[in-house]
């Protein structure tokens, strides 16, 4: 059986070799129960899960498939059953008096596909009269599926790279990272005569910033418009050559990997005696960051995502915006994971507003607006684009072709993409995906921040990436 | 028949209720002691109580639950209502436990009890049926989903004939007997069953937020327990 065939994702080969599956998935279980926080969650959910049908609906993949099997309910209670069976009294016990479920290989096949076909956006749990998370039994199911390897390749690679190769998921050396700041720096400066600098490795700063990794080979404007913020603003902020990458995959498949990768982003502002974490335009970046709290060590340093950073100085008075706003329509994106549990709906709300003219709100929004449907690290994989774009991205689409909207702004690197995706497979041609820094870039009022030009080679564009791609090829 | 009555109404019914309350009580003991026990390991030791009480009265009282399935969420709640307001503030109810315990309280007028007592038995049945209507709801309803509204509407349907002897074929004694002793069985099944969200309702929120606030090392010590600390990514 080839890697591709096994499930609807890739997976590694050695996720083929893994034998007694089923002893494993259950030692894994055991362990997990017994020194993390989801047993009694379990044995609520267990205990009161009702089967009344409410949440179905509320999912956009069952709304587009009527599958069965994505029915939020029906998918946890894949794994509830394991607990019931095996780690409840009531189970164990009838068990020995009836011939009862067994866990199997074929189960865990099941699992392997019914996990990832949820993004753990966890809108259904808005609608459960209980409150069942179907997001943390979707976390927890891929969790105790890792430890027996199933993980989509696309994941495991780039966790690989960013804790044991380079440092960083896009794998781009320290050194590249420099010369692209460079490069940025000068297409600001270029753009708008803006002096505007990537602080590397400054000591004390107030901000260790954090970005998606990725940006910096996709996202330009918005680390542009990053740096733009920080410089009207007189932020006092660095990023770290130790480690600047804000993704962490392990919120997608292992508490492991979350917790190695949250102490990583603590120990770099530490080794930079900085004060706050600063994350960039990403909504899985910044939710893994709230953990720094939970694995940083008493004195944790606290998180600011750079939406509210902007907002605060907004408010402040102290982000000078020009006069012209913004004149196409725009709409916002609530990426799930900073909007869902209403962390930030109402920040990037208040800075459009200020910027644009024409912004209108999809329905459903704010906590409960739909996934973009590349959500819970599905967007990385691109064999299952299809997917994606299809199921899981049709209400999205739908929404955005309701608004009428030329700019979707999603600030979130993984939302980006799959939006983009989303646009292209379903006849939204004209919608132009952008990160919320890249409108604040053109916005801004730079009067009194500007600096003669110095001679620079015009056409920075191009060469804008120059350094991180040969980087990554070498 | 007439001992039997007795026994149902008097024994076997403080057995049947005292364990209901117990089993309850040792199931809100759990949990709270649960929430207490992951708090006191958590790394990140906030909760954000305001809003979780919020969701938690959204859905005590969910007057704005109204999105979709129209009919099937208010025959829920009507379900609800009636069968929670009808056992509590019955007149002939609250007369037996003014007689054995010495409280009374206020009481509904027949009228509205009637009106209510038709409702829970009317809803109970439409729950049965809504279930077996939606594709979803029918996919994941199991046997207790439908027998536990049925065996909930029999106290209401018994005591209802019980109270109109001109509408009840049979004797009164033997409806009273299926009247006290169905609603006995549902008092020991309760703390057992997911009717226990009666009262465990307003903790689930709770858990579920709690759920996510994991020990600062829970990664280590589960990497540890499967002797994966040396093992690469
Ligand atoms: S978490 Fe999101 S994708 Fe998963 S079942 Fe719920 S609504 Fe559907
Ligand atoms: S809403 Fe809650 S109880 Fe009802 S089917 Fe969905 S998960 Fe189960």
């Amino acid at each position: 059986m080839s890697t591709r065939d096994k499930y609807a994702y890739y997976i590694e080969e050695r996720t083929l070799n893994v034998t007694e599956r089923p002893r494993r998935f259950l030692e894994a279980f055991a362990a997990v129960l017994n020194s993390s926080s989801y047993g009694p969650a379990l044995d609520t959910y267990t205990r009161l899960t009702t089967h009344c049908g409410r949440c179905a609906v509320s999912c956009q993949l069952y709304d587009v498939t009527r599958d069965p099997q994505d029915i939020p309910c029906e998918r946890s209670e894949m794994l509830l059953k394991v607990y019931r069976r095996y780690f409840t009294r009531a189970g164990l016990f009838k068990a020995r008096l009836f011939d009862d479920f067994t866990l199997t290989d074929e189960y865990l096949d099941q699992m392997a596909d019914a996990y990832y076909r949820c993004t753990a956006c966890r809108r259904c749990k808005l609608t459960c009269p209980i409150g069942i998370d179907h997001g943390l039994i979707t976390h927890l199911g891929r969790y105790l599926l890792a430890e027996i390897e199933v993980i989509p390749k696309a994941l495991v690679v780039a966790t690989r790279e960013q804790l044991e190769g380079v440092g960083n998921t896009s794998a781009i050396p320290a050194a590249a990272l420099t010369d692209t700041c460079e490069f940025l720096e000068e297409e600001l400066m270029d753009m708008y005569n803006l002096p505007a600098k990537y602080p590397i490795d400054v000591e004390d700063a107030e901000y260790v910033f954090f970005p998606a990794v990725s940006d910096f080979l996709l996202e330009a404007n918005t680390l542009m418009g990053n740096a733009a913020v920080m410089h009207v603003t007189g932020g006092s902020w660095t990023i770290g050559t130790g480690n600047f990458d804000g993704i962490n995959y392990g919120l997608f498949y292992s508490d492991r990997m979350l917790e190695r990768i949250v102490k990583n982003i603590a120990g770099e502002v530490r080794r930079l005696k900085g004060k706050k974490v600063l994350v960039g335009e990403c909504g899985h970046a910044t939710r893994s960051a709230w953990f720094v709290p939970t694995f940083g060590g008493p004195d944790a340093p606290e998180v600011v995502n750079c939406m509210q950073y902007a907002y605060q100085q907004l408010k402040a008075g102290k982000l000078p915006l020009k006069d012209e706003k913004i004149t196409e329509r725009v709409t916002y994106h609530d990426p799930c994971n900073i909007a869902r549990n209403g962390r930030i709906t109402e920040e990037p709300r208040e800075l459009l507003k200020a910027i644009c003219s024409d912004f209108v709100e999809m329905t459903p929004n704010r906590t409960e607006n739909y996934c973009c449907g590349g959500g819970g690290g599905t967007v990385s994989i691109d064999e299952i684009r299809e997917f994606r774009t299809g199921p899981l991205g049709k209400r999205k689409a739908d929404q955005i072709r309701a608004t009428g909207a030329k700019y979707v702004v999603a600030p979130c690197a993984n939302c980006k993409k799959q939006l983009r995706e989303v646009c292209e497979d379903n006849d939204l041609p004209d919608v132009e995906v952008v990160g919320l820094h890249d409108l604040l870039l053109r916005v801004i009022d730079y009067t009194g921040f500007t600096e003669e030009k110095a001679e620079t080679d015009t056409d920075a564009a191009e060469d804008l990436l120059k350094p991180v791609k040969e980087g990554v090829e070498a | 028949m007439e001992t039997a009555l007795q026994w149902a109404r008097g024994p076997i019914f403080w057995t049947a209720f005292a364990f209901m309350i117990l089993g309850l009580l040792r199931l809100v003991v759990i949990t709270v002691l649960d929430i207490r026990h992951i708090m006191r390991d958590a790394g990140d030791k906030s909760l954000p109580v305001g809003q979780l009480i919020r969701t938690t009265l959204s859905w005590l009282f969910p007057v704005r639950r109204f999105t979709h399935r129209i009919t099937y969420s208010l025959t829920t709640i009507i379900f609800h209502v009636s069968i929670i307001i009808v056992p509590i503030f019955l007149g002939s109810h609250v007369m037996l436990w003014e007689r054995s315990i010495g409280l009374s309280w206020p009481t509904l007028s027949t009228t509205v009890a009637d009106v209510l007592t038709i409702l829970a038995v009317v809803t109970a049945l439409a729950i049965v049926v809504q279930r077996t209507i939606f594709a979803d709801a029918r996919r994941l309803s199991r046997f207790q989903d439908y027998a536990i509204p049925l065996l909930i509407a029999v106290p209401f349907a018994s005591g209802f004939v019980a109270m109109h002897p001109t509408m009840n074929p049979f004797p009164y004694e033997a409806t009273m007997l299926v009247h006290v002793m169905s609603a006995n069985i549902l008092f020991i099944l309760i703390p057992f069953s997911k009717i226990s969200h009666c009262l465990l309702l307003p903790f689930t929120q709770f858990v579920s937020e709690a759920a996510w606030r994991f020990p600062s090392d829970c990664g280590t010590q589960v990497a540890v327990a499967l002797g994966k600390e040396k093992q690469p990514v």
